[in-house]
């Protein structure tokens, strides 16, 4: 046989005949699809045995209690805890993914550690006379807020700042009536399981111009114009006319009459958007204070903490004085608008923010260090605003920080030179020593008198999840006049609009800080639910007015800057209102007037 | 399922929940509420009336687990989605889709959802995929499977005990369990004592495009007319006016 | 001419024992299992059954491969002499590192398979799937086919894709197989994820 290239083909053409007839070529197509199952990468989840532990939400003040399937230790998902007599097993969107977030990609990851210590402790040492150190804490009411307040009171010319920190806490289950003006009650507003186990009890009679979540369950909507609550306020107690308020507002007067009616049942109570504005002294005014509005109550704290710095408000400090600022923003929690703050500052300020996100302070502090995020923290949660009784639980960590973090406790003891302690124990066990109240105890789903439990056991079930709760009947009732001083807050103003800034603000989404999983997007991308934060909601007479589009690109431009936003055209916002979603970004720019324009690009 | 409108909130707690149970990734930038995969999307209705006259309601929509006609179970070319005889659970297999998208289009009710892009979770974030549920490729097609995962874990659960028959408590879709309204039950259909077989038969109740005789096993309600209305609509997303 | 026939005829062959017998030795890649683990002394000297290691938790799920705890409840110090145990010892148990098994019965992520169901409410015994690993003195060789990433277990001793019938494989049809004969109705979701 010879060589020839017809041989070479044919002896080819044989191999290919025989090979299709043995398993080979079958098996090896079979094998292939098989590989490219599995070739695109797609992560497998990890297997391993699945608890449930215990823990509370940081995410929000109303640290709702979590229940986390973790499977070998890492939490995969988390739901609430049915029996919690507070919580009631109900989770908010960003509650039940809260686990992703120590994964953000937008997270942040390292910082100037040292260099911050340098800079703040050399801050300190030079700083003049009549210059301060001052820490801004947004959320009030921790444990790490008493180290904050020792710290300040211990060092010279400390300052302890916070937002606006209401006094009182809302009994809701106390309430016939709810008259909200703008309070997104049903959509981020206190505890969300206990606002909805107490929804049967009240009739909710909304005032806010655009229909909002809440305003959508209402028994009642008034879609009153931006800026006139005070006059539905004035209407609903016999102040003025019915026909006058209608005029004001543009709310017709048989709704007008019938929201009236319904404040007769039963005891009232009125809520703003904003926990330190209320229409005059509309609570007083309503009966009230002490029935739906009470004293907020704290946990018991150690004698030796009663040293502590007040809290004052940050328009209170004065101009040009704080040479060294911490800012613990590492729980969502309220914001001051940084031109708010910006005065304050001397010149040479050394601004650290304990921060993990980019989104907020870190836009404007010279030092940001990166902080534990849900639910790598170890801390406490304030008081909610619709808690009655004294709580106090702890955010049990479930994993340890995936990145370097600083404890902002830690660093303002240390600068303050106060001794590192465990804060946490010292309180656990001040507030066993009191010996009033309740343990909850998640893990064996039963509660008992604190009395019945040792120091040791009481600090062990905190930690595995677990709250602790005081008895309301031996708290003291507060006197009418302390409620009263404490209700009070700014009245509610009308925006000054003129042709320059046509628009109200508003907000649509409950005022958020902070990462968000990147799963949100599935609420505000994927699906029309949410406004996410960069796009505002015009009215169609408004849009067309200035030329804009559904998705159009736009500029959202108020007297303090610009932003550039995506313009959608939504049918439940009225012509003169911009309606827009929280974050700090927004807040920085629109002020206390809230006014605005939104022009296309 | 029952799903009183009258108390959905419009959260969104119920598609995060849904999320995360069922391993759901987050979408690239590029997509939008047509690309996105929402296996339940809450969708927002109005009474088509002007400001101030105009009402809102709020409609979670997922897969409406039709009768044994599903439309879906029809056209598919590859036999991926079969009605299971013992749960009247419609399953979706996106291991044996090909990705036609030809039941996509059966769907009345675009609660089906096609995967554009191959899952991609931020670094460090697949930690947190649940093993009772396998993420899918790209190019094939899912739905809801009404928490199949969770209902394998009750089936478990009863096998320990040496039970054939699961503890109806043990299975609840995680929608279901996170609603924090409670709009949201579940529930056999065929056991008149359970709340949903209740809900079902009241006079408010009403399921999506009944008149198409899907069959399906959400009962809505509401006592709302024009809410009820709706679910005659062509889309329940209502006309151009919407947010979008 | 002749010359063809004879090309053809040996390419042919050629690929015939290729595909034959040259093409299951070499479609399968045997890889070692971290530790030399001998089933057969731990039945018979520590007295253990398959359940002991291999166990059912309380909300009945299978905790497959003993993790390195239950090893360590024993083995944090030697109890033998062999040098496979001090490997194990300081490899393993020392560093508190978990062994990397490689699973012979690893389904692919779409696989919902519950042993409690088979075990429990389907009495059937782990060597009816599993054979007897009881009785044998080292872990079996595990061999893997590279492309598909799956074991030998799985897709059974034959390597045609087509069975004429069921070789003790652990594929769908396997399953389905034994399902049918036991008259059982089953549906996708029943037992995929």
């Amino acid at each position: 046989m010879t060589t020839t290239r017809r041989n070479l083909l044919k002896f080819v053409g044989g191999g290919a005949a025989g090979a299709l007839l043995t398993p080979a070529p079958w098996r090896l197509i079979t094998d292939t699809a098989l590989w490219s199952e599995n070739w695109p990468g797609i992560p497998r989840p990890a297997r391993g045995e699945i608890r449930a532990r215990f823990t509370h939400c940081t995410l929000c003040p109303a640290g709702c209690a979590v229940r986390a399937r973790c499977v070998g230790g890492q939490p995969v998902s988390l739901t609430g805890v049915k029996p919690h007599p507070i919580g009631h097993g109900a989770l908010c969107p960003w509650g039940l993914v809260g686990h992703q977030l120590p994964y953000h990609p937008a997270r942040i990851r390292q910082g100037p550690v040292k260099e911050a210590i340098v800079a703040v402790a050399r801050a300190i040492a030079q700083r003049g006379a009549g210059e301060r150190v001052a820490v801004l804490d947004l959320r009030p009411g921790r444990t790490v807020s008493w180290t904050y307040r020792r710290a300040m009171a211990v060092m010279a010319g400390g300052l302890y700042l916070t937002p606006f920190q209401p006094a009182y806490a809302i009994d809701l289950a106390a309430a016939r009536t709810v008259v909200s003006f703008g309070a997104p009650l049903f959509d981020g507003w206190g505890t969300p399981g206990n606002v909805f186990a107490a929804r049967a009890n009240f009739r909710l009679i909304q005032v806010e111009p655009v229909e909002s979540r809440t305003a959508a369950l209402a028994d009642i909507w008034l879609p009153i114009r931006p800026g006139t609550e005070s006059a539905i306020a004035s209407a609903l107690t016999g102040e003025i006319a019915i026909a006058e308020a209608a005029r004001a507002t543009g709310v017709d007067e048989k709704t007008l009459g019938a929201a009236k009616e319904a404040m007769a049942a039963g005891p009232v109570l009125a809520l703003a958007a904003d926990p330190g504005v209320t229409p005059g002294n509309w609570n007083a005014e309503l009966g009230a204070l002490g029935r739906t509005v009470v004293a907020r109550r704290e946990a018991p704290v150690p004698e030796a903490w009663k040293k502590a710095a007040p809290s004052t408000a940050v328009s209170a400090a004065p101009d040009r004085s704080i040479r060294v600022l911490l800012i613990d923003e590492s729980l969502p929690g309220g914001y001051v608008p940084w031109q708010d703050i910006e005065p304050k500052l001397a010149p040479n300020a050394a601004v650290v923010v304990f921060s993990s996100t980019s989104e907020g302070y870190a836009r404007h502090a010279q030092y940001v260090l990166p902080t534990a995020v849900y639910p790598e923290t170890a801390e406490d949660i304030g008081p909610a605003i619709d808690t009655v009784a004294a709580v106090f639980r702890i955010a049990a960590p479930l994993i340890a920080p995936v990145v370097p973090v600083v404890n902002s406790g830690e660093f303002v003891a240390r600068i303050a030179g106060l001794p590192q302690t465990d804060a946490l124990r010292e309180r656990a066990d001040a507030i066993h020593k009191a010996g009033r109240g309740t343990l909850i105890d998640y893990v064996a789903a039963k509660s008992k008198p604190v009395k019945e439990a040792t120091a040791d056991d009481f600090w062990k079930a905190l930690n595995q999840g677990g709250c602790w709760m005081d008895d309301t009947e031996k708290q003291a009732a507060p006197g009418k006049l302390e409620l009263a001083a404490a209700v009070v807050g700014r009245p509610l103003t009308s925006p000054t609009l003129h042709d320059e800034l046509p628009l109200t603000v508003v907000t649509a989404e409950p005022g958020r800080g902070g990462l968000e999983s990147p799963l949100m997007s599935k609420l505000e991308r994927e699906s029309n639910l949410r406004l996410s934060a960069n796009r505002v909601a015009l009215s169609k007479a408004d849009a067309r007015a200035n030329g804009i589009e559904n998705g159009s690109r736009c500029v959202f431009e108020t007297a303090r800057g610009r932003l550039s936003v995506v313009a959608v055209i939504d049918a439940g916002v009225p012509a003169g209102v911009v309606e827009v979603a929280g974050g700090a970004r927004m807040v920085d720019l629109y002020g206390p007037n809230r006014t605005a324009r939104v022009v296309r690009v | 399922m029952s799903i009183d409108i009258d108390k959905c909130n419009g959260c969104g707690a119920c598609m995060m929940a849904c999320a995360v149970e069922n391993n759901i990734p987050p979408m690239p930038e590029s997509a939008n509420d047509r690309k996105g995969i929402t296996w339940i999307r809450v969708y927002k209705v109005d009474n088509h009336r002007a400001y101030p006259e105009r009402r809102t309601a709020f409609v979670p929509v997922l897969c409406q687990q039709c009768g044994h006609d599903a439309p879906c179970v029809h056209v598919c070319p590859q036999q991926a989605v079969d009605v299971d005889p013992e749960t009247g659970i419609v399953g979706q297999m996106p291991e044996r889709c090909l990705g036609c998208r030809y039941c996509m289009v059966a769907c009345p009710y675009h609660a089906r959802y096609f995967n554009w892009w191959d899952p991609a979770w931020p670094a460090g974030m697949e930690k947190t995929l649940n093993p009772d549920v396998s993420p899918r490729m790209r190019g094939v097609v899912e739905k809801c499977n009404f928490c199949h995962g969770r209902w394998h874990a009750a089936q478990q659960k009863a096998a320990a005990a040496g039970q054939r028959e699961i503890d109806a408590a043990d299975y609840v879709p995680a929608c279901v369990e996170a609603c924090p309204t409670g709009a949201l039950r579940f529930g056999d259909l065929n056991d008149s004592s359970t709340e949903v077989a209740q809900d079902a038969a009241r006079p408010e109740s009403f399921r999506l495009l009944e008149k198409i005789g899907t069959e399906p096993k959400i009962h809505y309600r509401s006592q709302r007319d024009w809410v009820r209305e709706i679910a005659n609509a062509p889309h329940p997303d209502g006309k151009d006016e919407h947010r979008g | 001419m002749i010359g063809g026939k004879i090309a053809f005829a040996s390419g042919m062959l050629l690929a015939l024992a290729g595909g034959w017998l040259a093409f299951p030795r070499i479609l399968y890649q045997t890889r070692l299992q971290p530790v030399n683990f001998s089933h057969k002394i731990h039945a018979e000297k520590a007295g253990t059954k398959c359940e002991d290691c291999h166990s059912f938790r309380d909300d009945g799920t299978y905790a497959g491969i003993p993790t390195l705890d239950k090893c360590s409840g024993c083995h944090a110090a030697a109890m033998g002499t062999t040098a496979e145990e001090k490997n194990f010892i300081d490899h393993y148990v020392t560093p508190n590192r978990e062994p990397q098994w490689l699973s012979y019965a690893r389904q692919p992520e779409n696989v919902y398979f519950s042993h409690i169901s088979h075990v429990k409410l389907g009495q059937v015994k782990c060597e009816q799937c599993h054979g007897n690993e009881g009785g044998a003195t080292a872990l079996r060789p595990y061999q893997q086919d590279p492309i598909s990433g799956y074991s030998r277990d799985i897709w059974g001793r034959p390597v045609a894709p087509v069975a004429l019938r069921s070789e003790g494989g652990m594929k769908m049809d396997d399953c389905v197989s034994c399902h049918r004969r036991q008259g059982l109705e089953y549906s996708c979701l029943g037992c995929h994820k």
